[in-house]
């Protein structure tokens, strides 16, 4: 593949014979495999690895605040972040929007409106 | 066949991989599973840099750095790449370069293909498709005489079977980079159909301390990221009751005797700024505007004497004209490049006059009272009969209160700019409030007057909804500010812009500080509550009541008398506590269970499968030739005790 270089008087990676694969084979994402396995028609009762996905929680999320990870009783109406106490409450008004945003998603919160 | 003497067994985790030969102890390369393209003009400062390449391979040859050989991996963070999604890899080409680059590590290079069978770990039920990817790849590109596909876990509890060789049943929870598995063995065999896999493992454990100590300490990015993994690797652990540690957090007390703070290198020299005392800020500059006022005064003489020179050339010119040698006159006129006597006579009314102007101002100079002395004439006083303090006192708060009002107001136009914000909905709300308003007086032709404008405050409304609003009001305000600022600066002595300058100095070792604290048992407690991350999928702890539920109650007990954890993330610190509490918690009353823990998580899995090639007859059962790989297709696999379930899929 690449020229032998004086240093190494080795060819590199002689061990490989000409081969690529098509090219839409190159990359396939996990989405895409599922896909094409779910238009197989395997049997109902063969486990894929699609099948074997953990079910999802059936007990309730508890809630903790965004900030400091404590048992948070209440929720900042203005900015949906959850809260423990009120200095975290003091400290999130002064909280640029976009950390706001960034403890929301980490918590996977999607609002209804935005 | 000829039974080959030795076989290669890589542990192709998607977090690491582990590259040796069978017959050996330990594997001979490790490396992170990851590579990296570095930029062109890095690649170049690279090579300068270190020239002898004897510890870091020659980046130069390759453009594609993988594992070990990426020489800053914090440095191309973001440009790592992987040839895997979860556990199972989607990237070819990636995975074709990580072969290249094990191949070419274990001394390949030079040989015409690769002569020996190979042990390969892949994912657990991995999708057909991939595997026929890494066959064509590995038949066809690398030449392999044979290959043997395992599950890293299987491997793993084969490891642990050399101590426990009658237990055939087990539940064995595999803790990966990417994904939790819990396996279910009977018999010696897995029961696939009820194994279930949490899509939580490592990487979301890392990434998850990384984001909350990125928003905690938006300042300190870079200093974080190298610290994330010696952060979760030897500090995390996982609470034994969780609710209840968290409680303790919650106290200040317990908070300041086991929050770990770290300290971060800071600049000393901004420490030693902050240091100095008022009179020594002073001192300072007291010399630094003398040093300037020496120049200034010696560039004022030299400029003196030049001009005294020059004057002194021009007069004997005008002596020459006044004794009528005119054709002297004339040259030496062309010399300094004068034009006529009328220019001449110009020039030396100028020269004196700055002459004299100057001498003027040297002798009058130190007479004249300061600029200083002016401003502290003109500084405010308190009022009579305030104390200083008090009046200074006053005057902090209000500019603090200025101050406040400002960042407010900074924000809330801040947020009215974006859309999908409170302040943008409250702002298109009152825009269509007073809209409807205005209309409704128009149509009653103000007949109903409802007061709005009476009070002067109504009109505030207006401020609120413009969007670059009270930039008129706040110039006022700014020029308050000024004016309590520059106050304080002269009659507060420990007064700073920032704060009080001893209180700067302390906190500047402070604001280098990260605190570590509840993050130690919150971020890896995510395996037990996915919801936490806003993963919808169960807890650990009610995935394995979910999988036992799927068996009979005999069978149940079986797997439990032989809980097995293996996978690098199964070093958690508490992990072994925490299951123990949630089966006790799960299992009838008075049954037993026992838990075991692998005596090496993170290798286990390359031992068992060397373990497995080893055994007398691997080749025979368990290696899928070259011959299998042509005749039956390339998705073909021998199924061995460690493997995945071959089901092929079906033709159309």
């Amino acid at each position: 593949m690449d020229s032998p270089t004086p240093s190494q008087p080795k060819p590199k990676r002689s061990f490989k014979s000409p081969f690529a694969f098509p090219r839409n084979c190159v990359y396939r994402p996990l989405r895409q495999i599922h896909n094409t396995e779910r238009n197989q028609k395997l049997p109902a009762d063969q486990p894929t690895y699609f099948t074997l996905n953990a079910p999802p929680s059936l007990l309730p999320a508890k809630k903790y605040s965004d900030i400091s990870g404590l048992p948070a009783p209440y929720v900042d109406p203005h900015s949906k972040l959850r809260y423990a106490n009120a200095e975290e409450y003091s400290n999130m008004q002064h909280m640029p929007s976009d950390i706001i945003n960034g403890y929301l998603t980490l918590r996977g919160y999607t609002s209804a409106v935005g | 066949m000829s039974v080959p003497k030795r076989l290669l067994v890589i542990d192709n985790g998607s977090y690491e991989c582990r590259v040796g030969w069978h017959d050996t102890k330990q594997p001979e390369l490790r490396f992170r599973n990851v590579l990296t393209k570095p930029r062109k003009d890095r690649k170049k400062d690279n090579s300068q840099q270190i020239p002898d390449a004897a510890a870091i391979p020659t980046p130069t040859v390759d453009e594609i750095q993988v594992g070990n050989d990426i020489s800053n991996i914090e440095a191309v963070r973001a440009h790592l790449k992987s040839p895997f999604e979860r556990n199972v890899i989607t990237n070819w080409n990636h995975q074709e370069q990580i072969f290249d680059y094990i191949f070419s590590k274990m001394g390949f290079d030079g040989d015409d293909s690769i002569k020996y069978p190979i042990v390969l770990t892949e994912a657990l039920a991995n999708p057909n498709m991939s595997r026929r990817q890494m066959s064509e790849l590995l038949f066809e590109c690398y030449n392999v005489p044979a290959v043997s596909y395992g599950i890293d876990a299987l491997y793993s509890w084969r490891h642990h079977q050399q101590m426990h060789k009658q237990v055939a049943d087990a539940l064995i929870i595999s803790f990966g980079y990417s994904t939790t598995h819990v396996i279910p063995v009977l018999g010696g065999r897995m029961q696939l159909e009820h194994v279930r896999r949490l899509n939580v493992g490592g990487f979301h454990i890392n990434s998850y301390l990384f984001r909350l100590m990125q928003m905690k300490y938006p300042v300190h990015l870079n200093a974080i990221s190298s610290r994330i993994d010696k952060l979760v690797h030897e500090h995390c652990h996982i609470a034994l009751d969780y609710k209840e540690e968290l409680l303790k957090w919650a106290q200040l007390d317990y908070y300041e005797a086991h929050v770990m703070k770290i300290q971060l290198p800071y600049n000393q020299v901004t420490a030693t700024n902050a240091l100095l005392t008022v009179e020594q800020k002073q001192e300072k500059r007291r010399e630094l505007a003398l040093r300037l006022l020496d120049i200034k005064n010696r560039r004022e003489r030299e400029k003196l004497q030049e001009d005294e020179e020059y004057l002194q050339v021009l007069r004997k010119l005008r002596q020459l004209y006044d004794q009528q040698n005119l054709q002297k006159f004339e040259r030496a006129l062309q010399q300094q490049q004068i034009g006529n006597l009328e220019e001449l006579d110009k020039l030396i009314g100028t020269i004196s006059a700055r002459i004299k102007r100057i001498k003027e101002r040297a002798v009058s100079g130190p007479s004249r009272p300061s600029k200083q002395q002016d401003k502290l004439d003109k500084m405010p006083k308190p009022p009579e009969g305030v104390p200083q303090a008090q009046w200074l006192a006053e005057m902090r708060e209000k500019r603090e209160e200025l101050q406040r009002r400002k960042q407010a107001r900074q924000q809330q136009r801040q947020e009215q700019a974006k859309r999908h914000t409170h302040a943008a909905q409250e702002r298109m709300r009152i825009i269509s409030t007073l809209a409807r308003s205005e209309k409704r007086r128009k149509a009653n032709a103000e007949e109903e007057d409802d007061g709005f404008g009476m009070n002067d405050n109504d009109w505030d409304v207006y401020k609120r909804i413009n969007r670059y609003n009270d930039d008129s009001d706040s110039d006022a305000e700014n020029e308050r500010l000024l004016e309590y600022e520059k106050i304080l600066h002269h009659y507060d002595a420990g007064f700073d812009d920032a704060n009080n300058a001893a209180l700067q100095a302390l906190s500047a070792a402070e604001n280098y500080q990260l605190h570590f604290g509840v993050e130690e048992i919150r971020v890896p407690e995510i395996l037990f509550q996915p919801s936490m991350i806003g993963c919808t999928e169960a807890g650990l702890a009610e995935l394995i009541a979910f999988v036992l539920k799927l068996f009979t109650a005999e069978e149940q007990q079986r797997l439990v008398s032989h809980v097995y954890l293996t996978g690098s993330c199964a070093q958690f610190r508490g992990l072994k506590q925490r299951l123990s509490k949630e089966l006790l918690e799960l299992r009838p009353f008075q049954s037993t269970f026992a838990i075991y823990e692998s005596q090496d998580p993170t290798l286990a899995a390359w031992l068992g499968a060397c373990l497995l090639a080893s055994e007398r007859n691997f080749a025979e059962t368990s290696l899928t030739t070259r011959q299998q790989y042509q005749d039956r297709g390339s998705e073909y696999f021998r199924e061995h005790r460690a493997s995945n379930l071959y089901y092929p899929t079906p033709k159309d």
